[in-house]
């Protein structure tokens, strides 16, 4: 009798092997670019191949920078390719993926849980990757622009963090008259023709309680959206931020800091580890990060970054795909990112575990600060909006257009965008 | 007899470009046809409910219009105008050094390879880093001259002057190339001859070296000129088009147009146009192939 | 040794110092820049010579990504797209210059046109095009096109060796008994060496610099060539200089080497032995 079970068992046992063995395996596609990390994305993809048997993922690493990603992906998906299943796609991405009908809407899948799963997230982010009231794609992990000042220099002249861009002025100015350092300047920001320079503009008109669109419609005929321009010159003129502005592109910001040439940075998140961990960085220990400044009577705001998970809407395995994704945006793989990667998690609570402030100190001034961070303008035509924003900023900054022929410029190029 | 050989002569012509034919129409008719047909349709991947209607030349006539593509046509032309000449001197020149009598060939035959297998966008990224306002060399060097340092990148003049030196240097490594191998296959007997006729260096390069070199010099100033209509790589390296659109070039218009806004129907356009201004900037070259062709 | 040829001599090498500084300069930075780190890069004032030269960016050049593999793939790519490239063009320009075809122009004219469209717009349809043929992640996908890119180019610069040489010698082989196609390859090519080298290196460099294609159609990374290879260190922001020149050097002196190498054996030989006269 028992051996009767026995036999039973195995050969239930040897069915169900053979039956998964025989099952369709199903292998995922995942695309993401270089600096991402792919490795630490292999890990998870390890662990969850093991939790979910039949399903194998390959990691595909594409081209090292947003662009040279985004050049390959329109190209894929222009042709409607079923190649990839998943794509990590830039946080100013979504509505123009949902435009084009490349990314398959996850409402359908959430189904129930949609309000609940959206609700973890931080506002920011769930707000970035739902379009016209679709969820398009699930936040992987976040980034913003933070305010990055040398904490000793401050102290030694005694001076607060500046909460104005006036104060931020005022302090650059004291310190390097005392300083009488050439090399010192007081801020930097991108002024390049790059996609940072975007933020240039933004984050001054957002500080000014301003926006550049209102209920669709394009509102640059404000007096604040002349703010921005006038900030910068002044802080052009007065020898706060170098005359060659004009060419800065992001990573020039990272060195100058890391190299103690500047008080006042505004950038992304990766400065913080690399100056404080690079060995040849001069300012260990010396740097602060706190929320940007703006005007007298506005509200801080900061450019979101960050990393988005979409469903491809050519996938042949949607469903499967959807499965990983709701895996890959889980606090769980938050956490192990925020460890293996240091990247920002996008949900609060996992800003305040302890293992992952233990890896990432500034973790906890950090999550504050990315709370406040606003979305670049929404439209399926961002690409056109960022193109007039940055080019016409550049000439602004590099003294070849006026305030008055910039805007002008910037205007004429965003109404048809915002018709 | 003589119809049937020259018949035959003809067939076996037409079976030795045959090879050509096939390769063109595989690579390159299909996606051509593609592009003249898109180029009379709304093609905005971005918003795709507009559906793709026939607009006839609507996309011809935006151009027209547009004075971001006026601009990028004058920065091309003008980057035609300098550095299609410019490489052609400085090619000629680097050629006819090289072919003097070196004992060893091979340092200078690399040094006239090298700028030609860098690729072109390092080529723009390492010219960008010399150009560069605070660390990069000619500053330096404008600086130990006691001068002030030059924002060469953030001023459209300057920013016009360093995009065509770092073209001039990158492509006259083509021209040397061609025109070094033209210049090797001139016999040396010719300047033998003019040598015990008495001609003096001058008079043997204008009457021996250019018009032996005149096919080859052709082949090179047709390429460059194309390749100058597509300028792209190194203003894309250097200032990505700034300040402000100062020194894009249609080809980055285009680019900009098809792979980043996914206008496809503009896009097209405005490479249908670049086509039209390639013809007739190499026309007069044909031209002239015409009439050398006509002369045998 | 008299006074006029010192003078000659020198003069020799002044030409040749000239030829070398110019096309030297930026490939002597690139490997001053692949010894430095990247702290003493962003120096300010910036140093020339490295003060601590150290070989730690090759190391990581090899380390991070597979270098040897896209090394390997460019070699493969470019080597294939070449040797296609200049059997196919010296059968044309042999064909537009040795026999009496009609239209000769438009033919001519035709294949240069079709350098005259920018790849930007014809991306999406050949990307196409590879996919309908099963060619993606396939060197073929990356060959094929190299070898139309280079085609215009290569066939115009055999044409014009060609025709520098005399019928004559061709037809005293036909008296011999060798056929059109056996008189192209013994008589008139070796002939014609110069410009068939040249020919074969600029269809190799195109092939090697090319880099949108090269992004798009082998988009596995074990299939990257190298001037897609060699962006891949570079980060979202950062561009680490030393490690991308050290990857660079890597990259440009072998090949190089070969040709210098190629050209001073093969191609001395053939004109030595061939245009005299």
């Amino acid at each position: 009798m028992k051996l009767k079970k026995l036999a039973l068992a195995a050969t239930l046992a040897s069915f169900i092997v053979g039956a998964s063995a025989s099952f369709a395996q199903t292998t995922l596609r995942i695309f993401t670019g270089g600096q991402q990390r792919p490795d630490v994305m292999r890990k998870i993809a390890d662990e969850y191949e093991k939790r979910t048997p039949g399903v194998k993922i390959a990691v595909e690493v594409g081209g090292a920078t947003s662009e040279a990603q985004q050049q390959y992906l329109n190209t894929v998906l222009t042709s409607k390719d079923s190649a990839l299943d998943v794509v990590l796609i830039d946080v100013i991405r979504p509505a123009q993926w949902a435009a084009a009908g490349w990314a398959e809407p996850l409402d359908s899948y959430l189904g129930a849980d949609k309000a609940k799963v959206m609700s973890q997230y931080m506002k920011a982010y769930s707000d970035a990757n739902t379009v016209n009231g679709k969820v398009i794609s699930l936040p992987y992990f976040a980034d913003s622009q933070f305010l990055y000042y040398r904490k000793d220099l401050l102290a030694k002249y005694k001076r607060a963090v500046p909460k104005t861009w006036d104060e931020l002025m005022e302090t650059s100015q004291i310190i390097m008259q005392g300083e009488k350092n050439p090399n010192l300047r007081g801020f930097e920001t991108a002024g390049a023709p790059i996609e940072g320079t975007v933020c240039t503009f933004l984050v001054p008109l957002w500080g000014e309680g301003s926006d550049m669109t209102k209920n669709g419609k394009l509102n640059l005929d404000t007096p604040e959206a002349r703010q921005p321009f006038q900030l910068l010159g002044r802080l052009k003129q007065a020898g706060v931020m170098s005359p060659n502005v004009g060419e800065i592109v992001t990573d020039r910001i990272r060195i100058n800091m890391q190299a103690g040439n500047l008080i006042f940075a505004q950038t992304w998140g990766y400065v913080w580890n690399r100056a404080q961990n690079d060995a040849d960085s001069k300012v260990k220990g010396n740097i602060g990060v706190t929320t940007l400044p703006s005007s007298k009577t506005g509200k801080s705001a900061t450019c979101i970054g960050g990393w988005q998970l979409a469903v491809s809407a050519f996938s042949k395995n949607k469903a499967e795909a959807v499965k990983f994704v709701r895996y890959l945006s889980s606090p769980e793989v938050s956490k192990q990112q925020a460890i293996a990667a240091s990247h920002l998690p996008v949900f609060p609570s996992v800003y305040k575990d302890k293992e992952v402030l233990a890896a990432n100190p500034w973790f906890e001034f950090a999550g504050p600060i990315v709370e406040t961070a606003k979305s670049r303008p929404v439209s399926p035509r961002y690409q056109e909006v960022s193109d007039a924003i940055r080019s016409n900023m550049n000439a602004y900054l590099s003294g070849t257009k006026t305030t008055d022929v910039a805007l002008a410029d910037m205007k004429k190029r965003l109404e048809p965008v915002f018709k | 007899m003589k119809q049937s050989k020259e018949l035959s002569e003809r067939t076996l012509g037409w079976l030795l470009l045959a090879p050509v034919g096939i390769l063109l129409a595989l690579i390159v008719l299909y996606p051509v046809a593609k592009l003249l047909i898109s180029s009379f349709h709304t093609i905005r991947l971005t918003e795709p409910w507009l559906g793709e209607p026939f607009v006839g030349f609507a996309n011809y006539v935006r151009a027209w219009e547009d004075e971001r593509f006026w601009g990028a046509l004058w920065n091309t032309i003008l980057y035609i105008v300098i550095t299609v000449p410019g490489s052609l001197a400085l090619g000629l020149g680097l050629a006819m050094l090289a072919n003097l009598p070196f004992k060893r060939k091979w340092p200078v035959r690399l040094a006239l390879l090298l700028p030609w297998a860098l690729p072109l966008v390092f080529a723009g990224l390492i010219f960008r880093w010399f150009f560069d306002f605070k660390l990069g060399f000619v500053n330096d060097f404008v600086s130990r001259f006691g001068f002030d340092p030059l924002p060469w990148l953030t001023d459209p003049i300057l920013a016009k002057i360093a995009i065509c030196i770092t073209i001039i240097w990158k492509s006259s490594s083509f021209m040397a190339l061609v025109l070094l191998a033209g210049l090797q296959s001139i016999p040396k007997s010719l300047y033998e001859a003019a040598e015990v006729d008495g001609a003096g260096k001058w008079l043997q390069f204008k009457e021996i070296t250019l018009p032996m070199l005149m096919p080859a010099i052709f082949v090179a100033l047709i390429f460059r000129t194309i390749t100058a209509i597509q300028t792209f790589d190194i203003p894309y390296a250097m200032t990505g088009g700034g300040p402000g659109d100062s020194t894009e070039t249609l080809a980055m218009y285009i680019h900009k147009n098809t792979l980043d806004f996914l206008d496809f129907g503009y896009g097209s356009a405005l490479a249908a146009i670049m086509f039209i201004v390639s013809i007739i900037a190499t026309s007069g070259y044909l031209r002239y192939t015409q009439r050398s062709a006509g002369r045998d | 040794m008299n006074l006029a040829t010192m003078k000659t001599k020198s003069m020799v090498m002044l030409a040749g110092l000239i030829v070398v500084v110019n096309g030297f300069f930026p490939a002597i930075w690139i490997l001053f820049t692949s010894l430095k780190t990247e702290s003493e890069l962003l120096q300010f004032p910036i140093t020339y010579i490295p003060r601590d030269p150290t070989m730690v960016n090759y190391y990581q050049a090899f380390t991070e990504k597979p270098l040897h593999l896209f090394i390997l793939n460019s070699v493969i790519v470019a080597g294939a797209s070449t040797i296609i490239t200049v059997f196919v063009a010296a059968l044309a320009a042999y064909a537009l210059t040795r026999l009496k075809l009609p239209k000769r122009n438009l033919i001519m004219s035709c294949l240069l046109a079709v350098s005259m469209f920018p790849l930007i717009s014809l991306i999406v349809p050949l990307f196409q095009v590879m996919r309908e043929l099963g060619l993606l992640n396939n060197y073929l996908s990356l060959i094929l096109p190299y070898t139309v890119l280079s085609l215009p180019v290569c066939t115009l610069v055999m044409a014009s060796f060609f025709q520098d040489i005399s019928p004559d010698l061709e037809a005293a082989a036909m008296v011999d008994g060798c056929t059109r196609v056996q008189a192209l390859f013994k008589i008139v090519m070796p002939l014609a060496a110069p410009g068939v080298f040249t020919a074969a290196i600029l269809a190799f460099v195109n092939a090697w610099d090319e880099f949108l294609l090269a992004l798009t159609f082998l988009s596995r990374e074990s299939m990257r060539t190298l001037s897609v290879g060699i962006t891949l260190y570079q980060g979202e922001f950062a561009f680490p200089w030393p490690l991308i020149s050290a990857a660079l050097i890597v990259a440009i002196v072998p090949v190089c080497i070969l040709i210098a190498i190629f050209q001073e054996r093969v191609v001395g030989g053939l004109t030595a032995g061939g245009v005299k006269g």
